[in-house]
């Protein structure tokens, strides 16, 4: 679990897209860089189809495929794997620098429960996370498709899933400076949509938390339950609003955010395997 | 003429969308109906930015021109602003005659005194409303005509409508040349923001629906109409709880439209109360929160929000007073069983 920080920075402070994915099919680590050639193929010939990614501008694609043993919650769990897209203009001079247009990365925190359970010829990596232009997300994951014969759907974060993870993350200690733990809560169906930002000073929240939760490293459905009435209660108490009927839709601490379409953003390295850990639950029950 | 001037009007059509580049013009004035004949508006916007700069030139445009032109395209295009309302006193109680000149000319001596490097530029509108533009410079450096700032002033009224965009440096200088032009003694900023001017003066000048309770002979208006099929049998569930909670919308709301505002920010400072079993927190110190609401409508929003049973009717008090109290910031602490804010 001590990743190195400076392997896992990249996955800070950025907003990543969340996928579940079905176990990839013959899978072999040691043929990575023919992967990324065939992936390039496919793009570029994708391109060719008329599929053009970026419109205007002369953009020839290069792929690179790495693993990182250091994500990935015991030796249980497969190392991840890291697919970056970079571009080199045609026009420009061959010394300029690639630029990074997109990234995605497979990975497994702890996900046993789905790896103990498939044959021998599947490499599990329940969770894909994607930044970047949309369009390259379909490409790299058609591809996947094609040769792992593997499944990619988008993760959606319910309300209750949600509620789990501020309560959690606003449990977490403090540092100095931290933001505050907000809810976002969106009332669609009115004459007007309303949305509702509910914001409580870090201190406040976590001191709540801690009065809420009884046995420190353990966290029960019971305990978010009331974690989350007592927010509404005091919510209701100044607006009469209830909160309890409407969506709640992002939540976000110094921890780390998420919102509701499957997009999370995680601020520091500490936290990152705890996080990824729920998420990676997350896409294996969305599998199952 | 000069080529910043020119630049700056480039910009200015830019902005503009192309099937109304047109009517800015003419409204305008500066070129004559003739010249404007001479554009072709079915180029790219590009093209005619740079056509219209050419007409500019042959007219010797200065930049007092190109100012009245940006007073223009953000008199209508006043939604992209953020506006923030302020107040002015009186000391005495005389009512004076309120003359134009006198203003402009106090307004920009004062403004002059304290800094030379200024673009001030005036336009009154039909509904009595001076708009003032000015662009604000250095001791060195001349006005920077990109982040201007915007003043609407009702003569009639105490009221002065704001869109900075600049530093909050030169706020105190325009707050005082305010005053003095227009003979007021102090100024302070109200807790109300917003993109919509026209709802922001609704409801600083009162001009919306109040929850004047009037005299109706019916007991219900639309909404609650009687079903047309003649089964007694078949009755509105809750029906009178729906009767109850409209009549209470009515009674606070008022039946016209609402202002339009965009957001209601409340800085909360109250003890949080646990419930009656809840074993939870009971600190002597304020559960600090901060709340925000947005809606592309609020208050229409707000008056939905019991109707569809996602509220008590009738709504908290800290949401219904937002356009009586003149206000959408507030900050809420304790004091017994109500509110207080400062």
């Amino acid at each position: 679990e001590n990743a190195d920080p400076q392997k896992t920075a990249f996955v800070l402070r950025k907003a990543w897209t969340l996928y579940s994915v079905t176990p990839l099919y013959r899978f072999r680590r040691s043929r990575l860089s023919e992967y990324a050639r065939l992936l390039s193929a496919f793009i570029a010939a994708e391109k060719q189809k008329g599929l053009a990614v970026e419109v205007g501008v002369e953009l020839d694609i290069k792929v690179a495929l790495s693993s990182l043993a250091d994500l990935r919650g015991s030796e249980l769990d497969q190392a991840a794997l890291l697919v970056q897209l970079s571009s080199r203009s045609r026009a420009s001079s061959k010394n300029s620098e690639d630029k990074l247009v997109w990234s995605g990365w497979f990975c497994s925190m702890f996900g046993d429960d789905l790896s103990e359970n498939v044959p021998e010829n599947f490499t599990c990596l329940p969770l894909f996370l994607t930044h970047g232009a949309e369009s390259y997300t379909s490409l790299v994951g058609s591809w996947f498709q094609k040769t792992f014969d593997c499944c990619f759907r988008r993760l959606a974060i319910s309300p209750l899933n949600l509620s789990w993870m501020v309560a959690m993350w606003a449990g977490y200690k403090l540092e100095r400076a931290a933001s505050a733990v907000e809810l976002v809560f969106s009332v669609p169906r009115l004459s007007q949509p309303l949305d509702i930002s509910y914001a409580i000073h870090p201190e406040d929240a976590k001191a709540l938390w801690d009065t809420v939760q009884k046995t420190p490293g353990e966290i029960t459905q019971g305990e978010v339950d009331v974690f989350m009435d007592c927010l509404c209660a005091h919510f209701h108490r100044h607006f009469k609003i209830h909160l309890s009927a409407a969506k709640l839709v992002k939540v976000s601490t110094g921890i780390a955010s998420a919102h509701c379409d499957g997009i999370v953003k995680i601020l520091h390295s500490q936290h990152l395997p705890g996080v990824l850990m729920l998420l990676t639950e997350l896409a294996i029950s969305q599998i199952q | 003429m000069d080529p910043t001037v020119a630049e700056y009007i480039r910009r200015t059509v830019l902005k503009m969308p192309k099937d109304e580049i047109k009517m800015m013009l003419q409204k305008w004035g500066f070129l004559s109906e003739t010249q404007l004949q001479t554009l072709n508006f079915h180029q790219i916007k590009d093209n005619i930015s740079q056509e219209v700069v050419q007409l500019c030139e042959e007219n010797s445009a200065d930049i007092k021109q190109a100012a009245a032109l940006d007073i223009i395209y953000n008199h209508i295009y006043q939604n992209k602003r953020m506006w923030s309302v302020y107040q002015m006193k009186k000391s005495g109680e005389e009512v004076e005659y309120f003359d134009i000149a006198d203003f402009k000319k106090k307004f920009k001596r004062r403004i002059r005194s304290a800094l030379k490097n200024v673009t001030i530029t005036f336009k009154e509108y039909e509904d009595n409303a001076i708009w003032i533009r000015v662009a604000w410079g250095t001791p060195y450096k001349k006005p920077n005509q990109y982040k201007p700032s915007y003043v609407v002033y009702h003569s009639q009224t105490p009221y002065v409508f704001i869109s900075a965009s600049m530093l909050k440096s030169n706020l105190p200088l325009l707050c005082q040349a305010l005053l003095v032009a227009s003979n007021y003694h102090d100024i302070r900023e109200m807790e109300l923001r917003s993109h919509s001017l026209n709802s922001l003066k609704d409801i600083v000048f009162k001009r919306y629906s109040q929850n004047f309770q009037t005299y109706t002979p019916k007991p219900l208006q639309e909404g609650n109409v009687e079903p047309e099929n003649a089964d007694i049998r078949i009755i509105h569930e809750n029906g009178s709880e729906k009767e109850r909670i409209h009549r209470l919308n009515q009674e606070i709301f008022g039946s016209g439209p609402q202002p339009k505002l965009e957001f209601a920010q409340y800085k909360l400072e109250t003890m949080f109360k646990s419930g009656p079993k809840m074993d939870v927190l009971n600190k002597k110190e304020p559960f600090r929160c901060l709340v925000k609401f947005s809606s592309p409508h609020l208050l229409e929003s707000l008056k939905s929000l019991a109707p569809a049973g996602m509220a008590d009717a009738p709504l908290s008090p800290l949401l219904t007073c937002i356009p009586h109290k003149a206000r959408n910031y507030f900050k809420i602490r304790e004091k017994k069983e109500s509110f207080v804010s400062p």
